[in-house]
């Protein structure tokens, strides 16, 4: 039977007759009218969406559209076949990509619901008025200010450092005894005194920002939240690689550094460095100085804090693996060395054991797993791959080193999730061309960890590389070639290019890809295994990692990372270290629920005996040695 | 008071894999060699019978090895020089089958001429080894393989950096593969998964997991081996495949066999220390599951077959 397919693009009408069961792909090429299938013609990438807007077809497949999409007619124009005459809108290309494209680079985030400034906070900003001393009231400075802060803030007892105390006849004098006192409240003891942190000669707008900041030290990657503590609002996100990963790529190697003459004044340097710049280009969109940052908490693995406040870690490295603390005491950003107010407390969170440090326990608290109904998995993929399953009522955790490759370092065209980073690619299976999308929009200057998930999954269901890994230089393609370690494939030709070099993936790469996600996928199976739930039990998978919130799970299962699941089961949640920090920043009983989190976890040690060893050579493969694992992605290769 | 020994009813069973073809089958073997078809762990034959006995394999290369333990050029003599008198003896000395091994030094053209002379010398099946660099492997296993079409020899040494050229090429002219792996029971069977993904059928795949002699890891080749057939019995089915292992190319490396002088007294009798060192290896071997065990020295072959004789007999 004939129909008419009547497309609209650019606003020009095109009738084509062709008969039922026509893919709109194949009806629009008759039309004369390009429509881009980067996948092509697979289902794959949802880049041929358009719009039917009026008229009967079936859609064999829906990949990549949202029931929202299809309720608004969208269909893939190489999955949907023609059973009437229709009406098909063809969206400008870039429309397409507007729509599917989200920027991955800055989180988003809200303020937790039920913030309020002050009660939840332990940093607060008072106006004080004194009384201007004179012949007849002849009370000391301090003494003074005591008095102020008794009669006009119910502080009882309140300390101060030599400082601070050094500079307040001037200011109070300055500020013509109007000022205003940031203090920081204790935290557990209320009983304890409140601490003056700084004090300003004049009378601050009580809306106006308190500066906190929530950082994060990966081992690959540093992250910096600039916080409103009033409003409660993150006002600049930053993230930059860890200045330490010049001097070894994992934390053993760091640990190993650390042990040499200098080596650990050198890391906390470097880390301080970082930091250090962050907070700075931070303050700097917000219009602030660093020292107007009167809080930080901070989040990291115990090797990272560690090494932060220079305590020796080699304890970390040796059986039976014990750090000299999981839970630093506040201290000050002056003694610490991080440029914010030098009286400004530092305060780092509460780690579990030497490699389940406190960016898994504020990963637990910012992802709820700690109040989960359900068996839950949460996976940080990361470079240490740590891992917790359990539920409100009980909590274990591993840690597996997995390699910085996911955050695309130690990979020869990777980079972070930044501008000019490769972060999503189709390969054509017919001709092995690749499309791809840059973060940004502009030229590629490599590929970041959702971009190099993205490769290695179609290069292996492409078959351009096989399931060990190897690039297969029998096909007929130049971007499959030699390379100086073995076969690679090109993604970007220099040409196209940033830097004018092409963008590969080498055979090296693909061994620590693969690496990586069999370390993160034994992981989680020897996890469950040691407590006896079966993977089908655990009812939500969250993944926190630097790679942000969008990876792409069909794509993750297919390499084997994550398990053969329903997708409606996984949840990416980003970097939760940070976000943990910033809860904690923000309230005090989220602070305390860390600690609380913290104490509740038990750790399991994988290098125990050898089930990890087992599972990680059996996940040495794509997508793993046993198929029966992942019967998605057998299906996917068959067709 | 008669006993009932339990037995285990296993769910899977080993491929049986035959080397060689004669002319009836299209090549030119006086017969063929069958392996495998195992359906129990080894020699518990009141499970299951054994269909076929392990067998030995004797390895001789393209040109004579200067690097031979001296016993072992005191035991072949002159006939290391030529390949085809080589192979002859081995036959003599009792091998079931004959591994031609090609050095770097070969052309293409000499790797033809050298298996083709030994397929005409003996009417034993053959494994042709390449030698052992991925480049020249292809080199000439290629020509090889093209030249002896139809024979069913075994190629090799596939592993899982260098497979395809190897595979493909045996697919193409009818012979079967050897895969190596580093001991290691699931890259056994990743790589049986990577070349039966290119389509090779399991029945011409022999599946080497490498081993290491007496003293030098044999403990751990033995315990890979008899997980490789648990897991194969247990019903996976990229595991049920005829393992080949090299005890003589292990064993000849020991210092022990190597060595004759400049070592304890207590060490004794150095030839027959060499000898038991090769022949203790090899049925170790045979008694965790080897399907094909490649020896060099003619005594070893000889008290290796008596040690299955006995093994096989009910």
């Amino acid at each position: 039977m004939q129909h008419t397919v009547s497309f609209t693009h650019n606003d020009k009408q095109t009738p084509v007759e062709v008969s039922t069961g026509v893919l709109l792909s194949d009806a629009a090429q008759l039309a004369g009218l390009d429509i881009g299938l980067p996948c092509g013609g697979q289902g794959r990438c949802g880049r041929c969406a358009v719009q039917v807007t009026d008229g009967n077809v079936r859609r064999r497949s829906t990949l990549r559209l949202s029931p929202g999409d299809v309720e608004q007619g969208f269909g893939l124009a190489c999955q949907t076949v023609v059973e009437g005459d229709v009406s098909i809108y063809i969206p400008p290309q870039e429309k397409i990509e507007r729509r599917l494209t989200t920027d991955r680079v800055v989180a988003e985030v809200t303020v937790p619901e039920g913030y309020e400034y002050p009660s939840d906070q332990t940093v607060r900003r008072i106006h004080l008025e004194l009384t201007p001393p004179s012949m007849d009231d002849q009370t000391d400075d301090w003494s003074r200010l005591q008095t102020a802060l008794r009669l006009q803030a119910n502080i009882k007892k309140v300390n101060v450092s030599l400082n601070l105390l050094q500079t307040i006849g001037d200011v109070l004098r300055i500020g013509e005894w109007n000022v205003t006192a940031v203090l920081e409240y204790p935290l557990e003891d209320l009983e304890q005194p409140v601490r003056l942190i700084s004090l300003q000669p004049h009378h601050v707008d009580e809306y106006s920002p308190l500066w906190g900041c929530a950082i994060d030290i990966g081992t690959t990657t540093v992250s910096v939240w600039l916080v409103d503590l009033v409003s409660g609002q993150v006002r600049a996100q930053v993230a930059e690689y860890n200045g330490q990963i010049a001097r070894g790529e994992d934390v053993i190697s760091r640990i190993m550094y650390a042990n040499k003459n200098g080596g650990g004044q050198e890391l906390r340097q470097r880390v301080l460095d970082t930091i250090n710049e962050l907070l700075e280009t931070a303050c700097k969109r917000v219009k602030a100085k660093p020292e107007d940052v009167v809080k930080a908490t901070i989040a990291g693995n115990s090797t990272m804090i560690h090494l932060l406040l220079g305590i020796p870690a080699s304890n970390i490295r040796l059986s039976p693996f014990i750090t000299a603390v999981n839970h630093p005491p506040l201290m000050s950003a002056g003694d610490v060395g991080i440029k914010i107010h030098p009286q400004a407390s530092v305060d780092c969170l509460p780690g579990v054991a030497s490699y389940v440090g406190a960016d898994i326990t504020a990963g637990v608290l910012s992802s709820g797993l700690d109040v989960a109904e359900d068996v839950t998995l949460f996976l940080d993929v990361g470079t240490n791959g740590e891992t917790v399953l359990g539920n409100r009522d009980w909590l274990v955790t591993c840690a597996c080193s997995a390699g910085p490759a996911f955050e695309g370092a130690g990979v020869v065209n990777g980079m972070r999730a930044t501008i000019g980073a490769i972060e999503e690619v189709w390969i054509n299976s017919d001709t092995y061309e690749p499309t791809y999308r840059v973060i940004g929009g502009g030229k590629p200057k490599g590929i970041c960890g959702s971009g190099l998930i993205s490769l290695l999954s179609e290069a292996f269901i492409t078959g351009i590389i096989d399931k060990a890994g190897n690039v297969n230089l029998m096909r007929s393609s130049s971007r499959a070639r030699e390379g100086a370690h073995g076969g690679e494939y090109v993604v970007a030709w220099g040409t196209e290019s940033e830097s004018g070099e092409d963008i590969v993936l080498s055979r090296v790469d693909v061994d620590n890809l693969l690496r990586a996600k069999a370390a993160i996928y034994a992981g989680f199976t020897v996890l469950a295994d040691t407590v006896g739930i079966p993977l089908e039990s655990v009812s939500k998978v969250l993944i926190g990692g630097s790679f942000g919130k969008y990876i792409n799970v069909e794509k993750a299962v297919q390499i084997g990372l994550l398990p053969d699941m329903p997708w409606e089961q996984f949840d990416f949640l980003g970097n939760t270290s940070v976000r943990g920090a910033y809860y904690a920043l923000l309230d005090w009983r989220k602070r305390e629920q860390i600690t609380e989190i913290a104490k509740r976890m038990t750790y399991i040690e994988l290098s125990a005996d050898n089930s990890f060893y087992e599972a990680f050579t059996s996940a040495l493969f794509l997508p793993h040695t046993d198929m029966s694992k992942f019967p998605s992605v057998a299906s996917a290769l068959e067709r | 008071m008669p006993i009932e020994i339990p037995k285990d009813k296993w769910p899977g069973s080993i491929k049986t894999v035959t080397i060689g073809a004669t002319s009836t089958e299209g090549g030119t073997r006086a017969k063929s060699i069958s392996v495998g078809g195992q359906a129990s762990m080894p020699y518990l034959h009141y499970e299951a019978p054994m269909p076929n006995k392990p067998v030995i394999a004797i390895e001789i290369k393209s040109r004579k090895p200067d690097d031979w333990s001296p016993l072992l050029v005191e035991a072949w003599g002159e006939a290391m020089a030529e390949p085809a008198q080589w192979a002859k003896k081995a036959e003599e000395a009792g091998a079931d089958i004959i591994v031609v091994a090609l050095t770097l030094a070969d052309s293409p053209e000499d790797a033809v001429r050298v298996v083709k002379s030994v397929l005409s010398a003996t009417g034993l099946p053959l494994i042709v080894w390449g030698p052992g660099q991925v480049e020249k492997d292809n080199e000439l296993l290629v020509p090889v393989s093209e030249a002896t079409n139809g024979e069913k020899i075994v190629l090799g040494i596939c592993e899982d950096k260098n497979y395809r050229t190897i595979v493909a090429t045996a697919m193409a002219n009818g012979h079967l593969v050897q895969a190596r792996t580093p001991m290691d029971v699931n890259l056994s069977k990743q790589l049986n998964i990577l070349i039966s993904d290119m389509g090779m059928p399991k029945d011409r795949i022999l599946m080497d997991p490498t081993t290491g002699a007496l003293g030098y890891g044999i403990e751990y080749g033995y315990s890979v081996m008899e997980r490789l057939r648990l897991a194969a019995l247990q019903g996976d089915a990229m595991t049920q495949l005829p393992m080949i292992v090299t005890p003589g190319y292990e064993a000849w490396k020991t210092k022990e066999s190597k060595i004759g002088e400049g070592v304890p007294e207590g060490w004794g009798d150095w030839k027959a220390r060499a000898i038991n060192w090769e022949t203790l290896t090899a049925i170790a071997l045979v008694e965790s599951g080897a399907d094909i065990v490649v020896l060099r020295h003619p005594e070893s072959v000889k008290r290796v077959k008596a040690a299955i004789e006995e093994l096989v007999t009910i």
